[in-house]
């Protein structure tokens, strides 16, 4: 097991990953920009150690200062959080040259899924049901258009080096077509510095269903059933809850089958979520993120397994010890994504948290890194915190994330907390009839109203 | 017959409206000795403070008389830490310190020793790579405040030159 644990990572998520690492009497190095100087996680750690200015290149993004600070620590491991350098392979790379653990999946599958055209073709091979498309890039020609009548309209020309709902455009006929294509070239290459392109079938109102995976690397995976993260707003979760309200008992299990030995056959190691889009019963494969992601509390309330504990364990080279059978989803849980946004505007809302009052009580859970008195900074994202609810049916989820988020007390900066008191007090919400245009059609529909 | 006068202190000491300056004299000189930016003393209703620019004559500041009589006077004294002093230099980046180019050799600079902008001053070695650190303006080393070897973070400060 690991003596040391360097978290890369700022935030709600360092706080989640110090709390585990704590818990299996691991030390814990943080390490922080000189904006995150009185961060909760910096606090709380055994050692900190500064990298580095405000911007994240300059800081969280920078492997040499990552590096020299488990040189000076002695860290032999490193966790990565989500999104800065937990899905970079050549980072995992970098680590495993220094003999320092990445507390992740092996780089190769890093990379391969970090290629959403390789992903897809990989995802096919092992069985899991994909979003008709091109087979690999497409060019602005004859050739797209052809592929486009094949798949039929409307397509959506997505970036191969994109991912996390970012470059992607909708031609919804032929004639849109090559626009859409060279569209979506010149904003993947400001973005992502690689234009190849891919087109797939645009589906009208799916969900967004995703299964966590747990693999060790030596053969076994498993699956720990599904999330339904339909509710976005411009491509970002807002709400997640599990298990989802559209699927029946039969349904899980046979998408979570199918990811699970498509897991074990990759060899996989650690933690990872497959991505689908679900419409008419159907499950298409979009992609897959090889990392923790934000989201991990929902399953680990259904489950009662510590996603972030197993992670640790199994980088630390042991197998995984829990069987598929033993592996049982009870209730269900909400989690709502409390942003520093105008509930409205949606505008970033950064300062000093003046009030803090988080909810409490049987079922709730808050992941936050926030306190009474904590600046949040303009430099990164705007999560004040998780707000998780657990009950034993949906309709006693609904009802304490209700009375949870009424209590839930934010002073100092605008928060998305309006937002939720109204989502939760929604019909369709309550009935679990949504898809992934809901929230924006919803939105639309109150600014118009108002 | 002659009228008889308050007893006090031989005219040969300093007073100012009865108040004995020998206080601040002897608040003075403590000031100097340790090179101190403000010594403050309270005792029997009276608070002094002497407050001196360093490496400038001592200016006499302030004397306040306390309403009520004070307990047993309390010497404070404000000291600025060396790393918030303006010719402090910082560290670009995380790793280790070294303040000789080799184990063996003289370290670059000791406390006392003047230098020019651009002097090489330090090391700080991360990953088997060397960076120099140099003197960002001409002066004098005034404090180092890291030891050979020692690990350090980003903007943590290493020396000051004044």
């Amino acid at each position: 097991m690991f003596d040391k644990i360097l978290i890369a990572n700022r935030g709600e998520i360092a706080l989640r990953v110090l709390r585990a690492a704590k818990e299996l009497g691991i030390a814990t190095v943080a390490v922080y920009s000189t904006a995150d100087k009185e961060a909760m996680h910096v606090k709380l750690a055994d050692e900190s150690v500064c990298i580095g200015p405000p911007p994240a290149r300059d800081s969280y993004l920078n492997v040499p200062a990552l590096l020299a600070a488990c040189e000076i620590t002695g860290a032999d491991a490193v966790h990565p959080g989500y999104g800065f350098l937990s899905e970079n392979a050549r980072f995992a790379e970098i680590l495993a040259e220094h003999h320092i653990a990445f507390i992740g999946p092996k780089a190769e599958h890093i990379r391969l899924m970090g290629d959403k055209i390789e992903a897809k073709r990989t995802a096919a091979r092992l069985g899991i049901p994909c979003v008709p498309g091109s087979s690999g890039a497409v060019g602005e020609d004859a050739e797209a258009l052809r592929i486009a009548a094949d798949i039929g309209y409307p397509v959506i020309v997505k970036a191969s080096a994109g991912g996390g709902g970012r470059g992607m455009k909708v031609a919804k006929s032929a004639d849109e077509l090559l626009n859409a294509i060279s569209n979506a070239k010149i904003e993947a290459k400001t973005a992502f510095g690689d234009d190849s392109v891919y087109l797939e079938k645009y589906l009208a109102k799916p969900r967004h269903i995703e299964v966590q995976v747990l693999g060790d690397g030596k053969g076994r995976a498993i699956h720990l059933g599904e999330r339904d993260c339909s509710l976005q707003r411009r491509h970002q979760k807002v709400w997640e809850e599990g298990p989802s309200p559209a699927l029946n008992a039969t349904q899980r299990e046979e998408i979570g089958a199918i990811v699970a030995r498509a897991m074990a056959e990759l060899g996989y190691v650690g933690v990872g979520t497959i991505e689908f889009l679900y419409e008419d019963g159907q499950f298409y494969f979009i992609e897959m993120n090889t990392r923790i992601q934000v989201e991990h509390p929902v399953t680990e309330m259904i489950t009662g397994i510590d996603l972030i504990n197993e992670q640790i364990k199994i980088a630390a080279g042991s197998p995984l010890t829990i069987m598929q059978e033993d592996v049982r989803i009870q209730g269900a849980a909400i989690e709502c994504r409390v942003n520093a946004e105008h509930a409205r505007t949606f505008l970033p809302s950064p300062g000093r948290i003046t009030y803090f009052h988080p909810p409490g009580g049987l079922g709730v859970r808050v992941d936050s890194a926030a306190y009474q008195g904590y600046v949040i900074p303009p430099y990164y994202d705007s999560l004040i915190g998780k707000l998780i609810v657990h009950g034993r049916t949906r309709t006693e989820a609904l009802m304490r994330l209700r009375r949870a988020l009424d209590e839930f007390i934010v002073d100092g900066v605008e928060t998305t907390l309006p937002l939720f008191r109204a989502l939760v007090r929604n019909t369709d919400v309550q009935n679990g009839q949504y898809d992934i245009h809901w929230l924006e059609k919803f939105l639309q529909e109150d600014e118009e109203s108002s | 017959m002659p009228i008889k006068k308050p007893s006090g202190k031989s005219s040969a000491e300093p007073t100012a409206g009865g108040f004995d300056l020998s206080v601040v004299a002897a608040l003075a000189k403590i000031a100097a000795h340790h090179d101190l930016s403000e010594v403050e003393i309270e005792h029997a209703g009276l608070r002094v403070r002497v407050a001196r620019k360093r490496h400038a004559p001592v200016e006499l500041s302030h004397v306040v008389a306390a309403p009520a009589p004070a307990p047993a006077p309390p010497v404070e004294a404000a000291v600025v830490a060396p790393a918030e002093l303006a010719g402090a230099v910082k560290s670009p980046m995380v790793g280790t310190a070294y303040l000789r180019p080799s184990p063996e050799a003289k370290p670059f600079v000791e406390v006392g020793a003047s230098v020019k902008a651009g002097d090489k001053i330090l090391l700080v070695e991360a990953m088997k790579t060397f960076n120099e650190i140099v003197a960002p303006r001409a002066g004098k080393v005034t404090h180092i405040l890291v030891e050979d070897g020692a690990p350090v973070e980003y903007g943590q400060a290493l020396m000051v030159i004044e």
